[in-house]
């Protein structure tokens, strides 16, 4: 792989990794690339990002046979830390909110509630739920993106957090919006329930409130 | 207790000041530094805060033991007495041997809880003294210990885009911590200060200081007010004198 000249198109710069866009075997792709810091021993510096790159591209696969649109892993290096995936084109659902009309804004939500909800059944917990990680594409689907924070778990609490990030970013840059769009979310992702799961996911639900009124939240969503 | 009773005894005003927030205050008049992301990391807390709508919100913190709690800990399991902090800082300067131990962040938060218990169990260890030695845990715990605590500095700066980083707390002594935020402060063109030693540490001007900015813009407290409340979170509080 040559980073060399990928590296000339650099498509997004975060903390901890780098996006980079170019052509793998004449596919448009994304090389998410996680940065090296100087600052801690070599040792730890590879662990860390090996064991984040293998986690990321794993559960990326894992995701994408539930059905669930995210972008397709193409190669992994984790030696460099490096991960080769479909460069996904599309708006981030954060910049078409105020501008898309209520139905589809609700059928996106809807879509999002659906997957959240497939991926928590299977023990998934994306970990950055913002609606800079959900991306529209000009065919209109749905697709989630960044898993750099993603984990495992079965837990009510850890889906709740989950969920509770979403309401939070909702509330915080999308006031206007919030009620219609949390409230979609909430109806697709109760629908990917059966009836012998739909008490759990009623409690992971009830939990996210219980999580607002703890100390560390709950001034915040009082000013709002 | 005492400054109720003085105030009372003297006619003087009575003002409630929350601890965390006072070692913020103090760093700012100290370091003359206007609007900084703050790395807190003391024997009782590890909190990453700056800033924002008004308050002074977290961004990230332990969510079980406080950095200086862990290392005080490990210290007292190895013999070393009270303040085990500057020693285990001694300790590690001398090795060079890295033994893994686990490294746990999650998003902004951190978790020291299962690096202090594999930390011990080397210690308790029969390759104890015959492979590796105190020096090399010393070392291996604060370059752990330290990346996780840069780790989440870091991502609160590039989030926050503060220009400036102060850090404070008893555990701010300590010169590898600070090479490695100043580190990534200069990476993110922040300035980078570091709270003087005998105001980093918990102290009564910290206190006096951060009650004079609060009397200035907002009055006395009456009696029932300055009920001492050990669990009140930074972000809970106005502050009324940087809005």
């Amino acid at each position: 792989m040559n980073l060399e000249i990928e590296k000339k198109k650099i498509f997004k710069k975060g903390a901890e990794a780098s996006l980079y866009y170019g052509k793998w075997f004449n596919k448009d792709v994304i090389f998410k690339y996680r940065i090296s810091k100087k600052y801690r021993l070599d040792i730890i510096d590879k662990k860390i990002r090996n064991s984040r790159t293998l986690n990321e591209a794993r559960a990326l696969i894992k995701i994408k046979n539930y059905g669930i649109n995210v972008p397709c892993v193409y190669e992994i290096d984790p030696e460099e830390s490096i991960i080769t995936m479909d460069y996904i084109p599309g708006e981030k659902l954060k910049d078409l909110i105020s501008i898309l009309d209520i139905q589809k804004l609700e059928d996106y939500f809807k879509k999002v509630g659906i997957f959240i909800g497939i991926l928590h059944q299977n023990g998934h917990i994306h970990g950055d739920i913002t609606t800079s990680n959900i991306l529209i594409t000009p065919n209109k689907e749905v697709f989630l993106i960044d898993f750099g924070l993603h984990d495992y778990s079965d837990n009510i609490e850890d889906k709740s957090v989950d969920i509770h990030l979403l309401k939070r970013v909702l509330i915080s840059s999308h006031g206007d919006y919030y009620k219609i769009c949390f409230k979609a979310f909430l109806e697709g992702y109760r629908d990917c329930y059966n009836e012998s799961s739909i008490e759990e996911c009623e409690s992971i639900i009830l939990n996210v409130d219980v999580i607002e009124t703890r100390g560390r939240y709950i001034k915040k969503e009082e000013r709002l | 207790m005492v400054a109720r009773l003085l105030s009372q005894l003297l006619e003087i005003p009575l003002v409630g000041v929350n601890h965390c927030i006072a070692h913020i205050e103090i760093g700012r008049q100290m370091c003359k530094i206007d609007d900084p992301l703050t790395l807190y990391v003391s024997g009782g807390n590890t909190i990453v805060s700056a800033f924002e709508s008004e308050r002074y919100q977290i961004f990230g913190e332990t969510l079980d033991l406080a950095i200086g709690n862990m290392i005080d800990s490990f210290a007292r399991e190895a013999d070393i007495p009270h303040p085990g902090g500057p020693k285990i800082e001694k300790l590690a300067r001398d090795s060079s041997k890295y033994l893994e131990l686990p490294y746990t962040v999650k998003g902004m938060d951190l978790s020291f809880s299962g690096l202090y218990t594999a930390a011990k169990r080397l210690l308790k260890s029969k390759k104890f003294g015959i492979e590796y030695n105190l020096n090399d845990i010393a070392y291996s715990l604060q370059e752990t210990a330290f990346a996780m605590l840069t780790e989440v500095t870091e991502r609160a700066l590039a989030h926050t885009g503060k220009k400036e980083v102060l850090l404070t707390g008893g555990v701010a002594a300590n010169k590898k911590l600070q090479e490695m935020i100043n580190y990534i402060s200069d990476e993110h063109n922040a300035r980078f200060e570091v709270v003087p030693l005998r105001y980093a540490g918990d102290n009564g001007v910290m206190i006096a200081w951060t009650a004079i900015l609060k009397y200035l813009s907002k009055g006395e407290d009456t009696i029932e007010d300055t009920i001492i409340k050990p669990k009140e979170r930074m972000d809970n509080i106005e502050v009324p004198w940087r809005n």
